[in-house]
Order: structure tokens, then C-alpha cells, then sequence
């Protein structure tokens, strides 16, 4: 291990790990951000800087922004009441944490593509990228788009009804 | 001649990272008795080049930051028919020097309430983008400070962080007048960044690279003039640009489009709590990324350094880039503030469909044979006469109940 991955992965770590366990919600959504940080320094860190400043333009760009934006619409903004040791919520996140971590352990255990050594030093990968998704993946590509659209849309008509409702 | 001074700057660079090599080596043959290993000789070389690329663009932009206060007040004054700063040094140019001073003296007020830590960092992170921005920039021949292949996506993704700064500013002030401030600056910046990077996709669609230094590569001609590769000159280059300094005005929050500080009708926003250097922090953040978005714009449709070799090119560069805030004071001493409004369905139903419609103009340009002269002329006129259409179409259907008077839903 290198001194620039151990740095990365303490920013990762550090930043995961403020954001489950700040009290203040804000406080926990910028240590979000230093996460999204450590994990675009990964793609660096990986030669994949497409990939690494995509994450930084998506992640810290919009949906830190769209977090931000969901808690200033939330009322308990600091969290300042203890809340008790034990409560009926611990098992449902523990049932949520568990499924999300099992979908994912199998993802991974499953995924061939780990096992591949990533090539060394290559310069260019942008044009590689976007003439795979013209060809190869175009399908799941347009799936995607499609599925965008659609929720866009879809907010846009769900925020149409509040309108009207209201006059 | 000509070369000299074009790479005058290059061959200072090199120099100065020779002259710390050397003197690497001679301070390790009289540590260790020999010279620096290859590799560690390579870092230092590495190294030195990156502290002089910073200490350049950072000592230059604040200059630049500067001169540019001082610019702006005389040709605000010069419009608004009074004399502007003329009392520190000649024309009052050292008028920003004052400034400088006066903030750095001034007290540094904290509201008692708060969050004081992200109220601390917020000022930072606004700056940090702001410089980082420059990194990108290939401000002359052989002068990019870095030659990224993902450049223009490098600079936005950047730029996004600034976003977070003022977020952080107007909710670690804990004054509501400033989370109003920053809900309407990250509204504004957000919406109009999606023209900005729609405006920049048909040069990369024509050049094929999102690196800036094939960007500009790409705009250069043989020759004396070295203009007309400029990519303004195409129909859809020259819509792009428009659209991109628009985009780019609201981006940098500056008139018209400065409602996150709207003084004279709104509280003004974000930074009502900053005072002292924390303020001139983000007045500086401001005007660097107003100047990184300029040489960006300068980098995407006005040829880069490329220009009639009167000037090196790096003069080109500061030249065009120094243009287009001129052009930026101007507006901003012409046009009165819009209205919150009428900025959004501005961005949402007239630029972002032009934009849309300039992709496809640039798709049928990029198509059209252009190898003799007489089909580069009938395309042009083809993708001139789509860009017309599509400006006509947005203007009268889309963008019709733009500037509708406004409907208050809970004031009126």
C-alpha cells in the first residue's frame, strides 16, 4: 500500500463514518461530501479520471446539493435530544443495513470483473467510454435515459398537482 | 523574435526548475558527497514545476482580481457619468491595494449562534474552485499548467464545489436572510449550469476531445492571422458562445443576474454575515471564477492564445479573457437586476432549448461536406439558417411566457 491510498481511504473512511454518526444533519452531509471526495480521488487513484470527475460534477454537484435541499425542508435540523439505547427502529435499519449489505456481497462475490487486473497506464479512456456506450451498451444507455425522462416528468407532474390544489 | 517573447515564460519556467535542480544536486554532493539519484532528480523537478505553475497563476489571477475591482469601479463610475476611486495613486489604481488592507484590518465578526466551524470553512471552499478553475486553462503555446484528457469536464465538475460553499455559508451563518441568500444562488447556479455545459458540448462534439489544449489546438490556422479557425465564426459556434456567456454571467452571479446578492432590493444574500477578509474571500472567489469562466470562454469559441502574431500568445489569451470581463462590467452598468422569476424560466424554457436545438445545428454542420470552399459556404448557411430557426422558434413558442408578469401564489 501507497501513502496516496492510505491517505484516500482515510478521507473515505473518515468522512463515511462522520456521516452516520454526526448528530448535526448538515455536519453529516458535508462529511458525505468529503466521502464523495475520497471516493473521486479512488478514481484517480485508479486512472479512471473520466469516471473521477463525473463523480465529483454528479455526487458533490447534485445530489450533496439535493441532500442539502431535502434536510433544509426537514424540521429536527440538529438532533439534540438523546435519543433511547434501544429502540423498535434499530431492527429495521439493522433488516435494511443487512439486505443492502447481502444484494451487495453477492454483487461483488459474483462480479468477474473484479478478479480482472485493471490495465497500467492507460493515457486515454473518455473516447473508449462514449464509443462503448454508442455501441455496446447503447440499449441499457437509452433504458437509462428513458427511465430519467420519466422521472422527470414525473416530478414535474407531481409538483403540478400541488399547484393546483393550492388555487 | 516572435518566439522569444512566445515562450518567454516557458523558458523562465525551465530555467528556474533547472537552477533548483542544480541546486539540489550540489547541496546533496555536499550532504552525501554525490549527486541526486535520477528519480529523486525528477521529483524535484516535478515538484518545482508545480509550486511555480501555482505561485504564477495564483500571484497573476490575484493581481488580475485586483486590477479588475479597480476596472470595474471606474468604467461603473465612467457609465453612471461620475469620477470613480482617484485618490490612491495615479487614477486611483492602487485603490484595491486600500481596499486589501482595510479588510485585512477589519474585525472578523462571528454570529454568536453560529455553526461556526462550517461558518470558518465556508469562505475556503469557496475560493478553492475558484483557483482550481485556472488549472485548466492552456493560457499560451506550451503553456497548459496541466494537460488533462477530461479537461472541460474537469473544469465543471471544479466548479460545482463553489455551489457548496455559498450553501455553506448561508446555513453556518444561521441568519435566515442568508439560507434565503444561498437557497437563491444554489437555485440560480444550478439551473444555469446546464446551458454553460450544454453551450461547451458542440465544440467537443466538433473537436472530439474534452481536452482544452486540443480544443484550442483544433481552432488554430496556418499563417500570419491565425483567426479564422475561431470557432465564433461558425453559426453554431458563435450561438454557443452567446449562450455560454450568458450562462457563464449568471454562473459567476454577476448583473444581471446577481440576485444571490441583490443589495438593493434583498438582503444581500449569503454573505450578510461575512465581514473582514472572510468577505473578501468571497469577493475574490466571485471575480476569479468570473476571469476562469472568461478564459474558458476565450478556450472554447475564441481560439484559445491563437490570434495575428503581433502579440505572444499568452498576451492573446489575457488579452480576449480581459475583453470579456470588460464586456461583463458593461452589462453589468447597462441592464437593471431580473427578477427571480423570470431568471429561472429564462434558463429552463429559452436557453436550454436553444442549447438543445445549437446540438443538433452543430450534428448537421458536423455531417455537411466542407472540403471545397463553395460547400464550407452552403454550410455554413444551412446550420446559420437552422441556429435563426431554432433562435425564432425558442423566442416565440417556447420562451413566450418568459417575461408574463408574475403570479404571487401566497402574496397576492
Amino acid at each position: 500500500m501507497d501513502t496516496a491510498f492510505i491517505i484516500l481511504s482515510l478521507i473515505t473512511v473518515g468522512g463515511a463514518v462522520w456521516a452516520v454518526t454526526l448528530r448535526n444533519l448538515m455536519h453529516a452531509v458535508l462529511s458525505l461530501v468529503l466521502f464523495f471526495f475520497g471516493i473521486a480521488g479512488f478514481f484517480f487513484y485508479l486512472n479512471a479520471d473520466f469516471v473521477g470527475w463525473v463523480q465529483i460534477l454528479v455526487y458533490v454537484g447534485a445530489v450533496a446539493i439535493l441532500a442539502i435541499f431535502a434536510i433544509m425542508l426537514t424540521h429536527n435540523l440538529t438532533a439534540e435530544d438523546e435519543p433511547e439505547f434501544f429502540s423498535l427502529r434499530w431492527l429495521t435499519g439493522l433488516a435494511v443495513a443487512g439486505a443492502v449489505g447481502a444484494v451487495l456481497w453477492f454483487a461483488i462475490k459474483n462480479n468477474t470483473a473484479m478478479s480482472q487486473v485493471a490495465p497500467v497506464g492507460v493515457a486515454s479512456n473518455v473516447a473508449d467510454i462514449g464509443r462503448k456506450m454508442m455501441t455496446d451498451w447503447v440499449v441499457p444507455f437509452e433504458v437509462v435515459s428513458l427511465l430519467l425522462t420519466a422521472a422527470l416528468i414525473g416530478s414535474i407532474v407531481i409538483a403540478m398537482e400541488q399547484i393546483s390544489h393550492r388555487k | 523574435m516572435y518566439n522569444f517573447f512566445d515562450q518567454l515564460i516557458v523558458t523562465l519556467g525551465t530555467w528556474l526548475v533547472g537552477l533548483v535542480v542544480a541546486t539540489g544536486n550540489s547541496v546533496s554532493k555536499i550532504c552525501c558527497g554525490q549527486t541526486m539519484g535520477d528519480a529523486a532528480a525528477h521529483n524535484v523537478a516535478a515538484g518545482t514545476e508545480i509550486v511555480l505553475i501555482c505561485v504564477t497563476i495564483y500571484g497573476v489571477f490575484a493581481l488580475c482580481f485586483g486590477l479588475a475591482t479597480w476596472l470595474e469601479r471606474k468604467m461603473l463610475a465612467r457609465i453612471q457619468n461620475r469620477y470613480g476611486p482617484n485618490r490612491v495613486g495615479p487614477f486611483g489604481l492602487f485603490q484595491f491595494v486600500a481596499d486589501g488592507v482595510k479588510m485585512l484590518t477589519k474585525e472578523d465578526i462571528v454570529p454568536a449562534r453560529a455553526d461556526k466551524l462550517v461558518h470558518f470553512l465556508a469562505p475556503a471552499v469557496a475560493l478553492a474552485p475558484a483557483l482550481l478553475m485556472f488549472g485548466f486553462l492552456p493560457f499560451g503555446r506550451n503553456m497548459a499548467p496541466t494537460d488533462l484528457d477530461t479537461a472541460v469536464i474537469a473544469f465543471f465538475a471544479v466548479g460545482a464545489g463553489s455551489e457548496l460553499a455559498l450553501f455553506m455559508a448561508g446555513w453556518g451563518s444561521r441568519n435566515k436572510y442568508s439560507i434565503l441568500g444561498a437557497l437563491r444562488a444554489v437555485a440560480q447556479m444550478i439551473s444555469y449550469e446546464i446551458p454553460l455545459v450544454l453551450a461547451a458540448v458542440p465544440v467537443v462534439m466538433i473537436v472530439g476531445s474534452l481536452s482544452t489544449t486540443q480544443i484550442v489546438a483544433a481552432q488554430g490556422a496556418d499563417g500570419f492571422l491565425d483567426v479564422s479557425g475561431w470557432f465564433v465564426w461558425t453559426p453554431w459556434g458563435f450561438a454557443g458562445f452567446v449562450l455560454f456567456l450568458i450562462a457563464a454571467t449568471a454562473e459567476s452571479n454577476r448583473c444581471p443576474f446577481d440576485i444571490p446578492e441583490g443589495e438593493s432590493e434583498i438582503v444581500a444574500g449569503f454573505h450578510v454575515e461575512y465581514s473582514g477578509f472572510k468577505f473578501a474571500l468571497f469577493f475574490m472567489a466571485e471575480y476569479l471564477g468570473m476571469m476562469a469562466m472568461a478564459g474558458l470562454g476565450v478556450t472554447l469559441f475564441l481560439g484559445g492564445w491563437h490570434g495575428p502574431k503581433l502579440l505572444p500568445s499568452w498576451a492573446w489569451f489575457m488579452l480576449k479573457g480581459f475583453l470579456i470581463v470588460c464586456w461583463l462590467i458593461w452589462l453589468r452598468g447597462t441592464l437593471p437586476r431580473l427578477r427571480v422569476d423570470q431568471l429561472m424560466a429564462f434558463a429552463w424554457k429559452a436557453m436550454l432549448p436553444f442549447a438543445l436545438f445549437n446540438i443538433f445545428a452543430t450534428a448537421v454542420w458536423f455531417y455537411l461536406p466542407k472540403t471545397t470552399l463553395l460547400q464550407s459556404a452552403v454550410a455554413w448557411l444551412i446550420t446559420a439558417a437552422l441556429v435563426v430557426a431554432a433562435y425564432w422558434v425558442v423566442s416565440r413558442f417556447v420562451s413566450r411566457r418568459a417575461g408574463a408578469p408574475r403570479v404571487y401564489r401566497y402574496a397576492s
